[in-house]
C-alpha cells in the first residue's frame, strides 16, 4: 500500500510539471484528459495574454482594397446572389443563440435560412443588420470573420475580372494577400490539425443538435471552396456555363446534406486553386473552423456566458496569424495546435482526422493521395501539362489527362464539368458534360490524342488539342504518335477504359464512423 | 514520348504499350462479353454501402451504361430501386454466375427486358448484404447452386416482373 501511494504520488507529481510546462507552451489547446470519444474533456485555457486589439470596441472597420475588380462576381449574376446569401446563414443563427432563440433552430430558424438562400439577395447584406446582439457581445470576432469575408469575395472578383490575364489576376491575389495579412484579424495561412481544432469538450455539439441548420451552413462553405476552381484560370466567358452546374448542385443537393461527415475543406473543392494558393486555402479554411467552433461553443448549454465569451476569444486567438508568427507550413508538433503539417501534395489543407503520411480521407470520395491521378493513382504532373479537373458529384479531383478525366466522370451520376490544360498554357478547355455524358466545349474545333498505353506517361499519349494544326504539330514532333488519328469530340466521348490496371485501392473505413455506424439503410 | 517521361525509358514504355495492347486484344476476343470494372473508392449511390469488386471467380460489379455514362451499383436491387435518377434508355450489366459473363438487361422507352430464363434472386434484409443475396443468373438451376454455396436459406427465384414488383413494395 505504501509502495502504491509513493508511485501515485510520483505520478502526480509528473503529471503536475507535464501540465505546466504544456499550459505554459500550448495555451488554449488539450486541457485536460481525453475522453471515450477522442475529445479533451477539459476546456481550453487562454493564453496569458490575448491580442490588445480584442478588447478594443471600436469598429476598426476595413472596406475593400480599391481597384477595377471589385464586384466583378456580379459577371456572374446567380453565383453573386448565391453568395450574398451565404452572409445571411450564420448571423441568423448566432443571433438565436445570443438571444434565447436556440429551440427553434430546427424549424423556424431553418426555414428562415434556407428562404434566403433560396431567394438571395441580389446585393451584399452587412451581417451587423442581421445580428446585432451578437455583434455587441462578440465584436472582435466579426472583425475576423469580416475581414476574411472580404478576402473572399475580393479574390473571387478578381478571378471573375474580364480583360486581365491569368498572370495579372495572380499576382493581383498576391497583393490581396499581403494586404489581408498585414491586419492583427487576418486568420494564419498556415496548414491547421483539423482534428485538433475539432476535438474540445464542445466540439461537434451544433452538428449533433442542429443537423439540418449545420448542413446549410456545411453546404455553403461547399460553394465557397468549390467556386474557386470554377473560376481559377479559365475563361470568363465559362463562369456562367459552369455555374449552372455547381448552382444547381448547390441549391439542391449540398445545402441539405446531412450525411456529410466534416466539413468541406478548400483544398478537397479546389485543388488546383489551393496548390497555387496554399496559405489562401489554409485561412478559409481555419476561418470555417473557427465558425464551426463559434456554433459549438454557443450551443453548449452546459458553459456559462463568461465562459462563452472566454471560449470564444480563445478560439478567435487560436486561428490568428499573429499566434503562428515565425512558423512554417510542413512543420510543426504534430498533434498540437502548433501542428502545420498537410496532406502529401496538397499544402492548402491541414493534417485531417485519421491521415497518415501518404493518405487522406475525404467525406463522399473515401481515402486518397492527394499527390495522385483521381483515377489511375499515378504522381500528378506538374507546369503547363498539369493535367485536368474533374468536377462531379459534389467534388473536385485532379487527373492525369483527358481519358482519366473523361472515364472518371463518365463513372459518375450527373452533370460534370472538365477543365483542363492544352496545348496552348494561356488556353484553359472547360468542358461541360449533360446528365448521359454528352460533353460540350469552349474551344470550338478541339481535337483529342489517345493511343493507349501505360498510365505512367497517360498525360504523354491521351491529349486535347485546340486545333487539328495544333495536333498535327505535336504528331509530327514525335515518330510514336505518326499513325496517330485525330479524335472529335463526338468521337472522343463514347470511349471508355474502365479502371486503369495502375488504381490503387485504399480500403479502409473511415475515421469519422462511429462503432456500429452502419449509414442509418443498412 | 521517353524523354518527355523521365521515370520511363523511351523503348520500353513503348513496348510495355504494345504488350498490354496485345493483352487487352486477346482479353476482349477471349471473353467476347464487356465485363466493365469500375474500382473507384466509392460507395454505391443508392445504398450508401461500399461497392464489391469482381474477383478472378465471381462478379459483383453491377453497371448501368446511360448515354456516355457507366455508374457502378452494388446489386440489381439498388439498380431498380434507383432507376427514377434516370430519364432515357439504360443497358445495366449484372453479374450472373459465371464471371466475365454479365446479364445484359435493358429499360427501353420504360419498359425493362431481360434475355429469356433470367431469374433474379432477392433475399437480403439489409444492405450490408444486398451484393451477396441479390443477384442475376441465367437459370433457376444456378441460383439454386449458388445460394446453395453460399448457404443462403429462403432462396426464392424471381422472374424480372417479380423482382420489380418486389422493388416496388419497399
Amino acid at each position: 500500500m505504501k509502495h502504491y501511494s509513493q508511485s501515485l504520488a510520483v505520478t502526480i507529481a509528473i503529471f503536475a510539471l507535464y501540465g505546466t510546462a504544456f499550459s505554459q507552451t500550448d495555451h488554449g489547446m488539450h486541457q485536460g484528459m481525453k475522453g471515450m470519444d477522442g475529445k479533451n474533456t477539459g476546456l481550453p485555457t487562454p493564453p496569458e495574454q490575448f491580442p490588445k486589439w480584442m478588447s478594443n470596441k471600436t469598429s476598426d472597420h476595413l472596406f475593400y482594397k480599391p481597384a477595377p475588380y471589385n464586384w466583378s462576381i456580379r459577371n456572374i449574376p446567380a453565383f453573386a446572389a448565391d453568395m450574398y446569401g451565404t452572409g445571411v446563414g450564420h448571423g441568423i443563427a448566432y443571433e438565436a443563440m445570443v438571444t434565447g432563440k436556440a429551440d427553434r433552430m430546427e424549424d423556424s430558424i431553418h426555414r428562415s435560412i434556407v428562404g434566403v438562400l433560396m431567394n438571395p439577395p441580389h446585393l451584399p447584406i452587412d451581417e451587423g443588420a442581421i445580428l446585432p446582439t451578437f455583434k455587441r457581445k462578440y465584436g472582435s470576432l466579426e472583425k475576423v470573420f469580416d475581414w476574411a469575408h472580404l478576402l473572399h469575395f475580393q479574390t473571387i472578383d478578381v478571378l471573375s475580372h474580364k480583360g486581365w490575364s491569368d498572370e495579372q489576376k495572380d499576382a493581383e491575389i498576391e497583393v490581396l494577400w499581403q494586404r489581408y495579412a498585414s491586419q492583427p484579424y487576418a486568420i494564419t495561412g498556415l496548414p491547421m490539425n483539423m482534428e485538433v481544432l475539432d476535438s474540445y469538450s464542445y466540439s461537434t455539439t451544433f452538428r449533433t443538435k442542429y443537423p439540418k441548420v449545420n448542413a446549410l451552413f456545411w453546404g455553403y462553405h461547399w460553394l465557397q471552396t468549390a467556386n474557386y476552381d470554377m473560376l481559377y484560370r479559365t475563361p470568363t466567358n465559362t463562369h456562367i456555363p459552369q455555374y449552372q452546374v455547381m448552382g444547381d448542385r448547390y441549391r439542391n443537393v449540398e445545402l441539405f446534406n446531412t450525411d456529410r461527415e466534416f466539413m468541406p475543406m478548400t483544398g478537397e473543392m479546389s485543388p488546383r486553386f489551393s496548390k497555387r494558393f496554399p496559405y489562401i486555402a489554409n485561412s478559409f479554411d481555419n476561418l470555417h473552423m473557427l465558425h464551426d467552433n463559434i456554433g459549438d461553443i454557443l450551443a453548449t448549454d452546459t458553459l456559462s456566458e463568461a465562459q462563452k465569451k472566454e471560449q470564444i476569444d480563445i478560439a478567435i486567438w487560436r486561428v490568428l496569424g499573429s499566434t503562428h508568427r515565425g512558423e512554417e507550413p510542413g512543420k510543426g508538433e504534430p498533434g498540437t495546435l502548433h501542428d502545420h503539417r498537410y496532406p502529401m501534395g496538397m499544402p492548402g489543407m491541414g493534417w485531417m482526422k485519421g491521415s497518415t503520411d501518404e493518405d487522406m480521407y475525404m467525406s463522399g470520395m473515401g481515402w486518397m493521395n492527394m499527390s495522385e491521378c483521381g483515377h489511375c493513382s499515378i504522381a500528378l504532373p506538374d507546369g503547363d501539362q498539369w493535367g485536368a479537373t474533374v468536377s462531379a458529384d459534389g467534388w473536385t479531383m485532379m487527373v492525369r489527362c483527358m481519358l482519366c478525366a473523361r472515364d472518371m466522370a463518365g463513372e459518375t451520376i450527373g452533370r460534370a464539368v472538365i477543365r483542363a490544360a492544352t496545348e496552348d498554357p494561356n488556353q484553359t478547355l472547360v468542358m461541360i458534360s449533360d446528365e448521359e455524358g454528352n460533353w460540350t466545349s469552349n474551344i470550338p474545333g478541339i481535337v483529342f490524342l489517345e493511343v493507349k498505353g501505360d498510365h505512367p506517361e497517360c498525360n504523354d499519349w491521351s491529349r486535347v488539342f485546340t486545333s487539328k494544326v495544333a495536333f498535327d504539330n505535336f504528331v509530327r514532333s514525335d515518330d510514336y504518335y505518326k499513325d496517330a488519328k485525330p479524335l472529335t469530340l463526338a468521337e472522343w466521348q463514347t470511349r471508355g477504359e474502365g479502371t486503369p490496371e495502375t488504381y490503387r485501392r485504399i480500403d479502409r473505413p473511415s475515421p469519422y464512423k462511429k462503432k456500429g455506424d452502419d449509414g442509418g439503410k443498412n | 514520348m521517353g524523354s518527355k517521361s523521365p521515370q520511363h525509358n523511351s523503348t520500353n514504355g513503348k513496348t510495355m504499350k504494345t504488350t498490354i495492347l496485345s493483352m487487352i486484344l486477346v482479353a476482349t476476343a477471349t471473353f467476347g462479353a464487356i465485363a466493365p470494372a469500375y474500382a473507384h473508392d466509392a460507395d454505391c449511390p443508392f445504398c450508401k454501402t461500399k461497392l464489391v469488386q469482381n474477383t478472378e471467380t465471381q462478379d459483383n460489379e453491377v453497371v448501368v451504361k446511360f448515354g456516355n455514362k457507366k455508374i457502378e451499383y452494388r446489386c440489381v436491387y439498388c439498380v431498380f430501386a434507383d432507376q427514377k435518377k434516370f430519364s432515357g434508355d439504360l443497358i445495366v450489366y449484372a453479374p450472373s454466375e459465371t464471371a466475365g459473363k454479365p446479364i445484359i438487361l435493358k429499360r427501353t422507352a420504360g419498359k425493362w427486358s431481360a434475355p429469356d430464363g433470367t431469374v433474379f434472386l432477392n433475399t437480403f434484409k439489409r444492405h450490408k448484404d444486398c451484393a451477396e443475396q441479390s443477384r442475376t443468373f441465367t437459370s433457376k438451376v444456378q441460383l439454386e447452386k449458388y445460394a446453395k454455396a453460399n448457404s443462403i436459406s429462403n432462396a426464392k427465384s424471381l422472374t424480372l416482373d417479380e423482382m420489380l414488383k418486389e422493388v416496388a413494395k419497399k
